[in-house]
């Protein structure tokens, strides 16, 4: 497989095809305004000439010893020496010229076809050798004698001195144009672009809990893809609702039948038996528990009631703990908020709470504060505590299971990864109530 | 003490049901959520152990149905379920206790136990009668501090009576507490076993109530 190119960016590629695009247009433009401005400024001289040709030929007198003409045409430029301007009438051996001219004769190329009455358009050289414009008209000459040539001529500089200052000009408003067509298309791809950018950003409050789905409102290129990123939203939460509901089958179907033979156990103290039965409750109930945490904390993070979690859960240990009289505090501030799934908040706050409840003498407390981007929740109890190599060991993962006997910090470790997949820890410490500080940080 | 059973896998419902018996409860055992609930609202229990996989119709709304019907009978909830929010889910209901399968049977015991004296309003562990103390968490009685030897029958007649103790228990009330649902319930026996206790329990006395039930009574005739 060819490895993907690094900084494929749709922007990147919007921008540089329109710089292609926008660089051929105003190239063609450029080109085509040249032309025209090429045409426009030729034929202005074309019609110079053209008009100095037609008065020519209208002065022009065949006489007897060569032609005359009956008005003089050595008015400006055609009277400066060498200017470039020139004209020339030849009828057979005898030639006119314009002051400008001299004594020199303008080389006058092979017109491809007679056109008569119509000047042509050539191209000479002058006496000095520089590059001149032409227009040859040719008329019948008198009485089948030879025609009458006239030939007018302009300087190449005259076209081409002002073109290139028009160029200049060209060229540097067709840069501006470029310029801001570029930044145009710049904003245009930002904007173009950002109803993606804000689907990312909520793509990441999906996943960090604060949105449940990607808004439906959305530009009608991306309403497909948003509508089936809902659907593969969904379809996740489904899925994990079944892995649940698989789990609690299959906890339902292995341990009723555990029990009854647990039951069967100790009725029939049979050597041997009792010891088994237990072996396989701790290994049934501990990879349940892992297969809960597994399908537990999907990529879809709701947010979960922090207070009435705690509240609920106050309730069923209270009650579960009824023979001991506990008094179980709940100082989160309510409508504390955790960015967390609330079954998972449930198996992490109970464990916790639970493991209190078995450890406190008459008390144990609750309180959240917030710490940064995270929640610090403190459970505390008046109990007898650990020292720190005891809480080391408790909350040690990778324990072989005859370690762990339940109801002794069993939930500890499950509670600690649970936090640790959210980003967040579990820590022990010592409270102000004498025994055990569990301080649970989860992302706000 | 008569308990509902409601538990539908067979091998275990035949565990619980002699381990409660040898502990001297009456229980009476359904197999579904139906008949739980039909039992649990017309019949008289001291305590239910409520599996929520029920079938029919599940534990959960066993529970919801009889609490919405104003029944306040404890309810321990005995489940494959550990979850906390399954636990959540089931207090909320209305439990007034949980226990995962697998347990041990004297956990249950003990539990259902203070389950019943907390819900006749009877705060301490040790209820004392005169000459007689009922430990609700072994379920024992002594009388003048030695262990009184009594049978299933008689133990269940004299813990309704102690835990109702200085009220009238009417009789049927009585009866339905001491016989499984499907004993042959002989009338005159509940005589008899009061009789036979009556002697046992001396000074303490059971006081017949005519045509209504018994008292237990601390001391002599006033």
């Amino acid at each position: 497989m060819s490895p993907r190119r690094p900084g494929r960016s749709l922007q990147r590629r919007l921008f540089l095809g329109a710089l292609v695009f926008v660089t051929l247009a105003l190239l063609v433009a450029g080109l085509a305004i040249g032309l025209v401005l090429y045409r426009f400024a030729r034929g202005q001289i074309d019609a110079r000439l053209d008009g100095e040709l037609f008065a020519i030929s209208a002065d022009l007198r065949p006489g007897k010893r060569g032609p005359t003409l009956s008005a003089a045409h050595d008015g400006p430029p055609f009277d400066r020496p060498r200017s470039g301007w020139y004209w020339q009438v030849r009828l057979g051996d005898a030639v006119l010229r314009s002051p400008s001219l001299g004594e020199a004769d303008l080389a006058v190329p092979q017109t491809p076809e007679r056109e008569e009455g119509r000047p042509v358009p050539a191209d000479g050289t002058g006496p000095r050798g520089e590059g001149l414009i032409l227009r040859v008209l040719r008329l019948p000459g008198p009485r089948d004698g030879p025609d009458a040539v006239l030939v007018a001529a302009a300087p190449a500089a005259a076209l081409h001195g002002p073109l290139r200052e028009a160029g200049k000009t060209l060229a540097l408003a067709l840069g501006l144009l470029g310029l801001c067509l570029i930044a145009g298309i710049t904003l245009q791809v930002r904007l173009g672009l950002r109803p993606l950018r804000t689907l990312g950003a909520d793509l990441a409050a999906i996943r960090a809990g604060t949105r449940e789905r990607v808004p439906a409102e959305q530009p009608q290129e991306i309403r497909p893809l948003v509508t089936e990123l809902n659907l593969l939203l969904d379809q996740n939460a489904a899925n994990l609702e079944r892995a649940r509901s698989h789990v609690a089958n299959l906890a339902h179907g292995l341990k009723t039948p555990l029990a009854a033979l647990a039951m069967a156990a100790e009725r029939n103290p049979e050597p041997g038996l009792a010891p088994l039965v237990a072996a396989m409750d701790r290994q049934v109930r501990h990879h349940l528990r892992r297969a809960r945490a597994a399908a537990l904390g999907g990529s879809t993070r709701a947010r979960a009631d922090l207070f009435a979690q705690t509240s609920d859960l106050a309730v069923a240990l209270s009650r579960l703990h009824a023979e001991r009289g506990i008094a179980i505090a709940n100082e989160v501030a309510p409508g504390t908020q955790v960015a967390c799934d609330a079954q998972d908040l449930d198996e992490m706050l109970g464990n916790l709470i639970d493991n209190a409840c078995r450890w406190a003498g008459s008390h144990v407390r609750i309180r959240a504060e917030r710490d940064g981007g995270l929640i610090e929740l403190w459970v505390e109890d008046d109990g007898p505590g650990l020292t720190p190599e005891q809480g080391a060991h408790v909350l040690q993962r990778g324990r072989r299971l005859d370690e762990t006997v339940p109801g002794d910090g069993f939930g500890l470790p499950i509670t600690l990864e649970l936090a640790e997949l959210y980003g967040g820890g579990l820590t022990l410490d010592r409270s102000d109530l004498g025994g055990l500080l569990a301080r649970l940080r989860l992302p706000a | 003490m008569k308990l509902l059973l409601a538990e539908d896998d067979a091998a275990l419902a035949a565990e619980l049901l002699r381990a409660l018996r040898a502990e001297h409860f009456a229980v009476d055992h359904a197999v579904n959520g139906e008949d739980a609930r039909h039992l649990g609202e017309t019949e008289r229990y001291d305590a239910v152990v409520l599996d929520l996989g029920l079938p029919v119709v599940d534990g959960v709304t066993v529970l919801r149905d009889w609490r919405a019907a104003g029944l306040t009978l404890p309810v321990l909830i005995l489940t494959a379920r550990d979850g906390w929010s399954d636990k959540v889910a089931g207090f909320k209901a209305g439990a007034d206790d949980y226990l995962v399968k697998p347990f041990r049977t004297e956990e249950l015991v003990i539990r259902l136990r203070a389950l019943v004296r907390r819900a006749s309003a009877n705060g301490a562990t040790q209820i004392t009668c005169g000459p007689l103390v009922y430990d609700a968490g072994l379920g024992s009685f002594e009388r003048d501090g030695l262990p009184l030897r009594l049978t299933g029958l008689e133990w269940r007649v004299l813990s309704c009576l102690i835990l109702r103790k200085d009220a009238v228990v009417p009789r049927d009330q009585l009866i339905e507490r001491v016989y499984d649902g499907d004993a042959e319930v002989d009338s005159n026996s509940v005589e008899v076993i009061i009789t036979r206790l009556r002697r046992k329990i001396a000074p303490a006395r059971i006081e017949s109530v005519r045509g209504h039930g018994w008292r237990l009574q601390a001391g002599e005739e006033a």
